[in-house]
């Protein structure tokens, strides 16, 4: 390539755009779909009402949710459209109201049910990215950009709360729903132990499947304690015959060898009697018949996930569970074999970065459900003092308000990260540029992962070899190459299934249910 | 600060230093002087997860405990034994939270209170007024016999009127739990018996909420307030309902200016009558014209 075109290219990439336009599109994505996923995902609200003879339950629906541009409210209780300027003048904060529809639903029980009140309110104000399509800003020519106070060559990309600008930090985590295998030692022994982060709607649960000196294969994950043996999960979940197992595991004579030896030490024969000792662990010392429920539920809530999916069967969800577990029965095996060589924890193929509209996610997920709570406890308080129960009066919009901008403005995300926003680093136009591209990696920077912090072959292109900060935080703290693109999360997985299997790809888990409501449809 | 006189120690008369807190002789070590506060930097860890606080919030007033209550909070390491024991202590905890039943109330009408600040979008000085403004009507014996609701609603109306930015009773009921009724007996037993600074509306209070919510410019908000004063200096428009006054001002200044707004519109965000505003508007263009 010639100068010239070279030069060219480099030009677009640093246009004002492009260079924060990664938080830009994560925003973005959040405000348009992420935001009514939050929502849809939490549905109702209900309440303890009804809980009482003689009394009609009483829940919320709730509707779409919609966000304006940022308006500031006078004390006078007169409302203009803001611009950031004013917001870091003033020491406000940049933020738009939130408005969702909600609905007030009685009966059920004796009654038929019927709709108490219905109306679209204000829930809150929710903090906007300078630069992003909410913005009062956006679209605007350099001469308007002057006219209002602002900086033409002012990248975005960071919110302004209380006066302060604050940039969320990019941050680097381990890839979630993917099996990494590995080898670890337990009492002085070399073992193989297949992980997978399984992640869903915000709850994340490790899964732990190891391949113990004995060779015998262990599977733990939240809510039991200890490991559970993975033939008797495997048959918990439906795969009951040996044969099957074994061939679901693996194909190869040496796998096949191993599987055989754990089948023979296997304590349980069958899917019922599987389900049994698992709830022997999960609730011991309780009734048969919860042990059964509580078994069950443990299954469907806590083990792997991120493998449920809307309007598909439990006993489907179930199948492909215990498919995956085979998978990282394989996985352990190979390695024991040395078929295959540990993952690499460090390779970027492994890793995936969480933007500020993941970040915003997280949190807006935590104020809907304090804004739940909030609401069901108004309302059970409205109803006991025997008000009318309306919409606007049952939402205090400064909940989820301050759950929005308090961790903006302390950088003291939910989940206990800290340091997640920064005051944006305004020592000089490149600092800001480097600001808006720098990730962080969450790893304590008091120990010394060395290997995490040694540059990767695979980060090529995509982070800076060079730019990192002297001391603890070095190879921690890492910046984005100039020409790095950064992908996003498809919007729809049930086309791109489909897609694939139209391609060919078979046994896609969930995809027959899906075709089959389809064609219901 | 404690301020050493000499500057020579009294027992060897060699000099005398300053080291920290403390004014220390260099020679013999005898300390002459201590000051109560250590005014040096102060020595402390911010590494990783170290909190960086040293006090919690400030008080307020808006608070049944002022802010200072105690709350038990979760921690995910807690398993087991100990986890449910933290979950009885919690519960029990917020059992002997409310010592009386006056307390409890007060809780309730402050979260109402917060709720209405929060729909009306009024500033928080307003909200702890109004908190203070309750907790005196409690505690003069005005709220038995009358509603929680009522009594919250009527704080804050009255707050705002103290503190002239003025919400009209529709308005203030629009957003409450409480019937009109329930608001207007609690603001009687509030002015009565409290004695609230409160007088006239002065209609010019509500000039920028009407005109934002009319979509007018501030020109002609602030024409509308010169209009508003020749009017209440003249006397002509005592009497008069204050917000019917004020959107029919604007109304005047809004047509004089060739500006689109109905009268239907203008009696909605009054709340108030288009005959009201037509009334008002025939006074209004005298008063203009004699000037």
């Amino acid at each position: 390539m010639n100068r010239e075109s070279r030069r060219a290219i480099s030009r677009e990439y640093f246009s004002r755009d492009r260079l924060a336009a990664h938080h830009f599109r994560s925003f973005n994505a959040f405000l348009n779909r992420g935001m009514q996923e939050v929502v849809d995902e939490k549905e109702t609200i209900d309440t303890d009402i009804g809980d009482k003879e003689g009394q009609e339950p009483v829940w919320v629906e709730l509707g779409n949710v919609r966000v304006t541009t940022p308006r500031v409210r006078e004390a006078d209780g007169s409302e203009e459209l803001q611009y950031p300027q004013e917001a870091r003048l003033r020491n406000i904060t940049y933020a738009a109201p939130v408005f969702m529809e909600m609905t007030i639903v009685r009966g059920g029980a004796d009654e038929e049910e019927h709709i108490v009140d219905q109306s679209e309110t204000k829930v809150g104000r929710m903090p906007i990215m300078v630069g992003s399509e909410k913005c009062n800003i956006t679209g605007f020519s350099d001469e308007e950009l002057i006219e209002i106070g602002e900086d033409p060559a002012d990248p975005g990309g960071y919110f302004i709360v209380n006066g302060s600008e604050r940039v969320l930090m990019t941050s680097e985590d381990l890839a979630p729903n993917k099996i990494l295998a590995e080898e670890d030692t337990k009492y002085g022994e070399t073992i193989q132990v297949a992980k997978t982060f399984s992640q869903r709607r915000g709850y994340r649960a490790l899964v732990l499947c190891e391949r113990n000196r004995e060779g015998l294969l262990e599977v733990s994950f939240p809510s039991v304690s200890g490991s559970i043996n993975f033939v008797t999960l495997v048959r918990a979940l439906g795969l009951e015959s040996d044969e099957e197992i074994v061939h679901r595991v693996s194909d190869d004579p040496e796998v096949v060898k191993f599987m055989l030896e754990n089948l023979e030490a296997a304590e349980v024969q069958s899917t019922t009697e599987a389900i049994e000792a698992l709830g022997q662990r999960v609730a011991q010392g309780q009734g048969k018949n919860y042990q059964l429920k509580r078994a069950n539920y443990v299954i469907d809530r806590y083990l792997l996930p991120h493998l449920h999916e809307d309007g598909i069967d439990e006993e489907e969800v179930r199948l492909n569970k215990a498919f995956y577990l085979c998978r990282m029965a394989e996985a352990c095996f190979e390695l024991a074999l040395g078929r295959r060589e540990a993952d690499d924890k460090d390779h970027y193929a492994n890793k995936r970065l969480k933007v500020s509209g993941d970040l915003m996610r997280d949190l807006f997920r935590t104020a809907l459900n304090k804004l739940a709570r909030d609401v069901k406890y108004q309302l059970e308080r409205a109803n006991m003092r025997n008000r009318q129960l309306s919409v606007n009066t049952v939402v205090r919009s400064d909940v989820l308000t301050e759950r929005l901008e308090h961790p903006i403005a302390t950088g003291n995300w939910v989940g206990g990260r800290s340091g997640v926003s920064q005051l944006v680093d305004r020592t000089d136009y490149m600092g800001v540029l480097s600001h808006l591209r720098r990730l962080r990696s969450p790893l304590s920077r008091s120990q010394p992962h060395f290997e995490a912090r040694d540059l990767h072959a695979t980060q090529w292109g995509r982070i800076c070899p060079s730019e990192t900060p002297e001391g603890p935080n070095c190879g921690l703290v890492k910046n984005f190459a100039q020409a790095m693109e950064l992908s996003q999360n498809v919007e729809d997985e049930r086309t791109l299934k489909r897609e694939l299997s139209a391609m060919g790809v078979r046994g896609i888990a969930g995809l027959d249910t899906l075709e089959r409501s389809a064609a219901g449809d | 600060m404690v301020t050493i006189g000499v500057s020579a120690c009294p027992e060897c008369d060699s000099r005398v230093r300053q080291d920290g807190i403390e004014h220390v002789c260099e020679q013999c070590g005898l300390i002459l002087g201590e000051d109560r506060i250590d005014r040096g930097p102060e020595w402390r860890s911010f590494e990783d997860n170290s909190d960086s606080v040293r006090t919690g919030a400030p008080l307020t007033r808006s608070r049944h405990d002022r802010g200072l209550s105690t709350e038990i909070g979760y921690s995910l390491r807690l398993t087991g034994r100990k986890r449910r024991r933290f979950a009885r202590l919690r519960r029990e905890h917020s059992r002997a939270k409310f010592s009386s039943k006056a307390q409890r109330n007060q809780v309730y009408a402050f979260t109402e209170i917060r709720r209405l600040t929060g729909s009306l979008g009024l500033p928080k000085d307003i909200r702890d007024r109004a908190c203070v403004l309750f907790e005196s009507a409690q505690s003069a014996r005005l709220i038995r016999g009358r509603t929680l609701e009522g009594f919250a609603a009527a704080c804050l109306y009255a707050t705002c009127r103290t503190t002239e930015i003025s919400r009209t009773l529709d308005e203030i009921i629009g957003a409450a739990r409480a019937t009109k009724d329930e608001l207007k007996a609690a603001y009687t037993a509030l002015n009565r018996e409290l004695g609230l600074q409160t007088g006239p509306i002065d209609p010019r209070e509500y000039l920028p909420r009407y005109a934002t919510e009319l979509g007018l410019s501030t020109t002609i908000e602030s024409r509308a307030s010169t209009l508003l004063e020749t009017a209440i200096d003249s006397g002509e428009l005592c009497g008069r309902n204050p917000s019917g006054v004020a959107v029919a001002s604007l109304y005047v200044v809004a047509r004089e200016s060739h500006e689109r707004i109905t009268q239907d519109q203008a009696a909605a965000v009054g709340g108030v009558s288009t005959v009201t505003i037509r009334a008002n508007y025939y006074d209004l263009q005298d008063l203009q014209n004699q000037s």
